[in-house]
């Protein structure tokens, strides 16, 4: 990566905060929200259930004092029941809705629910147990105070639980109601004699005489809460990492994007640095090529002036030579002919190293025109040439038959030419003397060898051989320039073959190459 | 007329001097006009130059032409015997050092009658020089004489 893409990187760390603080503030915003409402519903449910236990208790008054209270003065007043009768247990409300209280929370608790508070909350009870504890009697001067309040709720705390408190105004003291909580003495004779006290006595007309008490734990409503907060807040984490990943990914895009821009302008560049080395490469070919061709015309010309030049001088050392051999002949005596014969033959040496020198370097100079040429027919007519030239010889030759190769038929003419003429002037001095030309699978490949069983060679030189003017033989021994291998070499060379010869001394030679 | 004339152009003095002695040697008599460049051979050819005012009617039975000429050299003379009506159609052997190839197709193309290559060993020079005399001087019919 380069320097602009790691400022791009950092950059878009900084984003990310933002990102995250944004989506952490909406968070916040969302779960104050939803907590405000999840609250709101929470009491609601609460309050709805709390009502529920509350409206069954007042159609249980109702029924006592509309249906159970006329029937009982109804009776009373037909004289079926006893003037002094009373027994709270089928007259009064409260403590039947308390005793109906109390065997509904056995109920609930039977039923694995945890009890409901009630209690029938008064500031002078007639039964204690309706007395109203420190809280109470402040709500019940709180709505005598104040009689438009029909309702208050407190969410409380017991034991570390959380409870939701409901309370609100029993009943307003009527006139009717004075009949039992008036004076005392007012009141039923029954009622007199079954609770002795004041308590329950002395209302006032449209005094709250009590309230309804009812407490009932939330913890059904919170499980509620916590679902939703969970649900809600796994739900937003989920929006959040979307959103974040969706930023990442857009992020990376970009960053990806810039990468392979700056890689394309790059990559142009390096093209374009490529495009102008190879423009540089080729006017460096260009101009190595016109230096090579120059090169190889000056040693065109060389060649060409060594062929006249060198050859001139000679011819007329060895003509005068002869000259002097043929007029004063008789003035000479046979030492000054020996040494005008060793002058003659160095002559006719000299001439055939430049001829083969001449060679050499023609057949690396020029183009190699290839075609097919039929190697077997071309041995042949050397083998007839070479006979023809030494009738007195005995030489069997074995030619294969149809080795065709592809290549340049004046080259290739060059090679039979030396390696079947060395054959034959090393077989010079065999008994029953046998040149083979032939071929055989080399690893796949089509080798072709020239054999013969001649003076054959010591293999430490066999690396020698092809080396210019590097000959393994004196000119007494067999005759030669010590270039023909050389010359054969570098034709199977450009050719794109090999060559490599074995043999031993005394048994022969063979040579073996590919083309 | 008809003349037995070898007009030899050698530049080399030890080649000009060789090759008299083969033909000597070989029993060939004819008169050998020697030039020893370009310019000198196409001045006897034509009758310019140190040969003006020669008989133009004296052509030579055949040219024996080195290649390798000071000044002009000679192919150049070839190309100039060959392009002038008089001496268009006179033999010419080229007769040289050269072994090259080059030389060898430049010499047929201008219409050498003959390529021959100096031996370096002067016997095989000296039956060289006697095969062609044998040839162009006695078997060879030469071409019509063209009338100046």
């Amino acid at each position: 990566m380069g320097p602009e893409s790691q400022g791009f990187a950092s950059q878009s760390r900084h984003h990310y905060w933002k990102i995250a603080l944004v989506a952490l503030g909406v968070a916040c915003a969302v779960a104050a929200g939803l907590y405000q409402l999840a609250h709101m519903y929470v009491l609601n449910e609460a309050e709805r259930n709390i009502q529920a236990v509350l409206l069954a208790h007042k159609g249980m008054h109702r029924y006592i004092q509309e249906v159970m209270h006329p029937t009982f003065y109804k009776l009373k007043a037909e004289g079926l029941v006893a003037e002094k009768f009373y027994a709270p247990e089928i007259l009064s409300s409260s403590f039947i809705v308390r005793n109906q209280h109390k065997a509904y929370n056995e109920e609930r608790k039977a039923a694995g629910l945890e009890e409901v508070y009630y209690k029938m909350a008064a500031l002078n009870p007639r039964n204690p147990v309706n007395k109203a504890d420190a809280a109470e009697e402040k709500l019940i001067r709180m709505f005598n105070e104040n009689k438009e309040l029909k309702n208050y709720r407190e969410v409380v705390q017991i034991d570390g639980k959380d409870y939701l408190h409901v309370a609100m105004p029993f009943l307003v003291n009527q006139q009717k109601c004075m009949k039992c909580h008036g004076d005392r003495e007012d009141s039923p004779p029954g009622l007199q004699l079954l609770y002795p006290g004041e308590g329950g006595f002395n209302e006032k007309v449209g005094d709250i005489r009590a309230v309804e008490s009812i407490r009932a734990p939330m913890e059904h409503q919170y499980f509620f809460l916590y679902i939703l907060f969970a649900s809600s807040f796994a739900g937003l984490l989920v929006l959040a990492g979307l959103l974040f990943l969706n930023t990442r990914l857009r992020d990376m895009v970009r960053v990806r994007t810039q990468a392979l821009a700056q890689e394309v302008v790059e990559r142009r560049r390096a093209e374009e640095e490529v495009r102008k080395a190879n423009e540089i490469l080729e006017d460096r070919v260009e101009e190595r090529t016109a230096q090579i061709a120059a090169a190889n015309k000056e040693l065109d010309s060389f060649a060409y002036s060594v062929s006249h030049d060198l050859r001139a001088p000679l011819r007329g050392i060895d003509g005068f030579s002869l000259a002097l051999l043929e007029d004063y002949g008789e003035a000479l005596d046979g030492t000054a002919k020996d040494y005008l014969g060793r002058i003659r033959a160095g002559c006719v040496r000299m001439g055939d190293l430049i001829d083969d020198m001449l060679q050499l370097s023609r057949v690396s100079r020029g183009t190699i025109h290839r075609e097919a040429v039929n190697l077997s027919a071309m041995a042949g007519e050397i083998a007839a040439d070479l006979q023809r030239a030494t009738p007195e010889r005995r030489v069997v030759f074995e030619i294969a038959p149809e080795i065709t190769v592809f290549g340049d038929v004046v080259l290739l003419r060059a090679v039979l030419d030396n390696l079947l003429g060395n054959a034959w002037k090393f077989t010079a001095k065999t008994e029953g003397a046998r040149i083979t030309f032939g071929r055989q699978e080399e690893g796949g490949k089509e080798v072709l060898f020239v054999r013969d069983n001649g003076a054959g060679f010591d293999m430490a030189y066999a690396g020698k051989m092809f080396t210019a003017f590097q000959r393994l033989h004196t000119p007494q021994e067999f005759e030669g320039t010590g270039i023909g291998l050389a010359t054969v070499q570098r034709i199977i060379h450009r050719h794109g073959g090999s060559i490599r010869a074995d043999g031993d001394v005394g048994q022969g030679a063979t040579f073996y190459f590919s083309v | 007329m008809r003349t037995n004339m070898i007009l030899l152009v050698e530049d080399n003095p030890d080649d000009e001097a060789l090759t008299l002695r083969a033909l000597q040697k070989n029993n060939i008599i004819n008169e050998v006009v020697v030039a020893r460049d370009g310019v000198e051979a196409l001045d006897f050819l034509f009758g310019t130059g140190v040969y003006a005012g020669r008989d133009l009617s004296l052509m030579p039975e055949v040219i024996l032409l080195d290649i390798n000429l000071p000044k002009i050299n000679g192919l150049e003379v070839l190309e100039k015997i060959r392009a002038n009506e008089r001496t268009r159609l006179l033999p010419v052997v080229i007769l040289t050092t050269s072994n090259e190839e080059q030389d060898k197709i430049k010499s047929y193309t201008l219409g050498a009658n003959s390529f021959i290559r100096k031996p370096v060993d002067f016997q095989q020079f000296s039956e060289a020089i006697r095969q062609l005399g044998v040839y162009w001087l006695v078997l060879n019919q030469g071409p019509p004489l063209v009338k100046g």
